[in-house]
């Protein structure tokens, strides 16, 4: 089917601020790492082209700021999203904790049809760095909580996990978007209501033949 | 009542300082962040796709309001998702503070916004035109996009499923957008609301009209009959109490004059009719007469069983129009030159758009010199739908506008009946042209039985 060539998936990025989702996406995209820390204001679009099995998928990539004084974008930013990640730093047992509320946050506004099967992915990321403080079990354990969100480690600095994170993050939403049934059943007949009421009436004020 | 405003650079620069897109040329402008440094693929493929973008000056973008691409004028949408992804942005940001976005303006540019929840038109244009000319082509795609889906479908799809990607159920309409857009851009019909009819003798359109009545009018549920040459229309006829929209006969044209198809076989299709009826599908039946008469005809009916009934009567208005000379009167009016404005003889009149009022029809004669390029004829166009919008500005209500311009001098003269916009020589002085009004009316009165349609008969 000629309709099967285009996909476009919608995927956000949430997390507290420097747990690293800019530079997640930058690693991704843009296979570029820096120390430096930028916070993002309001919000930041990444394109990238992936192949999943044997179609071409966008990814359309919403990142997010972390810090809620930047946050101005309001619902357009959760609103259809076809996949939803969320990141916390493995050194940082406070980003670790927020998870629920970012995950409820977009569950609220996002208001999927389905949130109990929404596809989340949850990034473990930094694990480069020697101070760990938030173990994989603890990780994993919460997000078996979460009907076994997959949960991967990740470096952005030393590009570990990126890559097949995000290609689980793309081959789980394209799942979700597959089995959209396409809206094939014709609406009701028009009725011809002897056009009293409205622009149909030939007594309407112009432009009608 | 929605509160909306006219937003500007300045009320807008803070919050679009908020958002970030990761391209070079568009960084720089739109935020404090330094891009990061690169030389990467990203960066490169995204001056590439500006620098296209740039080489058109008049950009239709659609959108839902998730985000997602729907439609570009231009390229290809996936490489612009980014794109897509700061026009909601601007969006949503003006929306959170309970207002609405109706334009940006940015030097040249001006990008204008039309807000149909579930979809997002915006229009780029580098040209003159004004503002509410933009508006009204986003609305001309949004009802090409109705015309396909009903607003029932439309709304249906995105209330269950906010992240529905509606190109595809789009696939095959973008060409119907691409020429409907070059329509609003070289057609009088657009500015004017007004359609162009086929000239020719009243009594051989009124036997026509008449030969296409007597079958339609036999049949139940069919609303409308249309008979079509090209650009123009030969003859309507309709339901009692139901009379068509001009902006949904333009759609119904644009459909006809952008699909070869028809001219090979009878075709049968659903279509909305978004000024008619937004809600539900009309079936049109399309077929050209035969194939030694291009003039094509659609039935339109609300009854989507009624193929076998229309092909029929077709057949039958075809044989009928055989036999009393209406094929042979509709191919000399197709292939006779069409009147020329000479023929007027007004001294230094140069072209002309007439449109009468209580019809919803224009005459636009051909072009002849000095506007011998396409060129010239565009830019006598755009001078023309600037005339226009001024004449028809909301609110008050102007009757003569008279323009000196550097390369002709402009006329517009409006009456109860009667929109008049003519082009004269530059040194042409106000009483020559106003005298040329009066000549020129008195000329229309014995032509304007064949440049316009007087008799659209009911059933």
């Amino acid at each position: 089917m000629a309709t099967r060539k285009k996909v476009l998936l919608k995927v956000i990025i949430l997390g507290d601020s420097s747990v690293g989702k800019t530079s997640l996406m930058n690693q991704y995209v843009n296979k570029k790492f820096t120390n430096q820390y930028k916070a993002t204001i309001g919000a930041d679009f990444l394109t990238k082209e992936v192949m999943v099995d044997d179609r071409i998928v966008t990814m359309q990539i919403w990142d997010t700021a972390g810090q809620e004084r930047f946050q101005s974008l309001g619902v357009a930013f959760y609103r259809g999203a076809d996949c939803c990640v969320l990141v916390f730093d493995v050194t940082s047992p406070g980003s670790f904790k927020s998870l629920d509320g970012w995950r409820d946050e977009f569950l609220i506004q996002a208001s999927p049809s389905d949130p109990d099967h929404f596809p989340f992915v949850v990034l473990g990321n930094k694990v480069d760095l020697d101070n760990r403080a938030v173990s994989t079990k603890r990780a994993q354990q919460w997000c078996q909580s979460k009907n076994g969100l997959p949960y991967f480690e990740t470096s952005a600095k030393e590009a570990v996990n990126v890559e097949q994170a995000f290609k689980t993050i793309a081959r789980n939403a394209l799942a979700q978007e597959s089995d959209v049934e396409l809206y094939n059943e014709f609406p009701d007949q028009i009725k011809l209501d002897g056009g009293s009421t409205d622009n149909r009436s030939s007594g309407s004020d112009n432009c009608a033949c | 009542m929605e509160k909306t405003q006219e937003t500007d650079t300045d009320t807008l620069i803070s919050d679009i300082n908020d958002i970030a897109i990761h391209d070079p040329v568009i960084s720089k402008s739109v935020t404090e962040n330094e891009p990061e440094p690169s030389s990467s693929e990203q960066g490169s493929s995204y001056e590439i796709l500006f620098d296209q973008l740039k080489e058109n000056n008049k950009h239709i973008f659609v959108l839902s309001t998730a985000g997602k691409p729907i439609y570009t004028r231009f390229g290809n949408e996936n490489q612009m998702a980014s794109l897509f992804g700061l026009m909601i942005a601007l969006v949503s940001v003006t929306q959170d503070s309970n207002d609405t976005l109706q334009s940006i303006c940015c030097g040249q540019t001006r990008i204008v916004f039309l807000n149909k929840d579930p979809i997002i038109l915006v229009g780029v244009s580098q040209s003159s035109e004004p503002n509410d000319q933009i508006k009204k082509q986003l609305t001309y795609v949004y009802n090409n996009i109705i015309s396909t889906l009903t607003l029932t479908q439309l709304k249906k799809i995105f209330h269950n499923r906010t992240n529905f990607d509606l190109r595809r159920l789009m696939s095959g309409s973008e060409r119907l957008i691409d020429k409907l857009i070059t329509f609003t851009e070289t057609d009088p019909g657009f500015l004017l609301d007004s359609i162009s009819c086929l000239q020719m003798p009243s009594s051989s359109r009124d036997k026509i009209t008449q030969t296409i009545l007597t079958q339609c009018s036999k049949i139940k549920n069919l609303v409308f009959g249309l008979l079509i040459a090209q650009k123009h229309i030969i003859s309507i006829v309709r339901m009692k109490k139901y009379s068509l929209h001009v902006s949904d006969i333009h759609l119904i044209l644009n459909l006809i004059n952008s699909t070869e198809s028809f001219k090979t076989a009878e075709t049968w299709t659903p279509i909305c009719l978004p000024t008619f009826d937004s809600s539900g599908y009309m079936h049109a039946h399309i077929s050209y007469l035969a194939e030694d008469c291009q003039a094509c005809l659609v039935l339109l009916t609300i009854d989507h069983n009624l193929f076998f009934a229309l092909s029929d009567a077709k057949r039958k208005i075809t044989e009928k129009m055989r036999c009393n000379d209406c094929l042979h009167e509709i191919n000399e009016a197709i292939i006779r030159q069409p009147v020329s404005l000479a023929r007027a003889n007004i001294t230094g009149l140069r072209h002309l758009l007439y449109k009468n009022k209580n019809r919803s029809q224009h005459w636009c004669p051909p072009f002849t010199s000095p506007y011998n390029t396409i060129a010239l004829q565009q830019n006598l166009m755009s001078v023309y739908s600037s005339l226009i919008s001024q004449m028809n500005f909301p609110g008050r209500t102007l009757k003569v506008i008279f323009q000196q311009l550097t390369a002709e001098t402009m006329l517009a003269w409006a009456t109860d009946d009667v929109e008049l916009y003519m082009s004269f020589e530059p040194l042409v002085s106000k009483e020559c042209a106003t005298n040329a009004v009066t000549k020129l009316t008195q000329w229309m009165k014995k032509e304007e039985d064949s440049l316009f349609i007087f008799n659209i008969p009911m059933f």
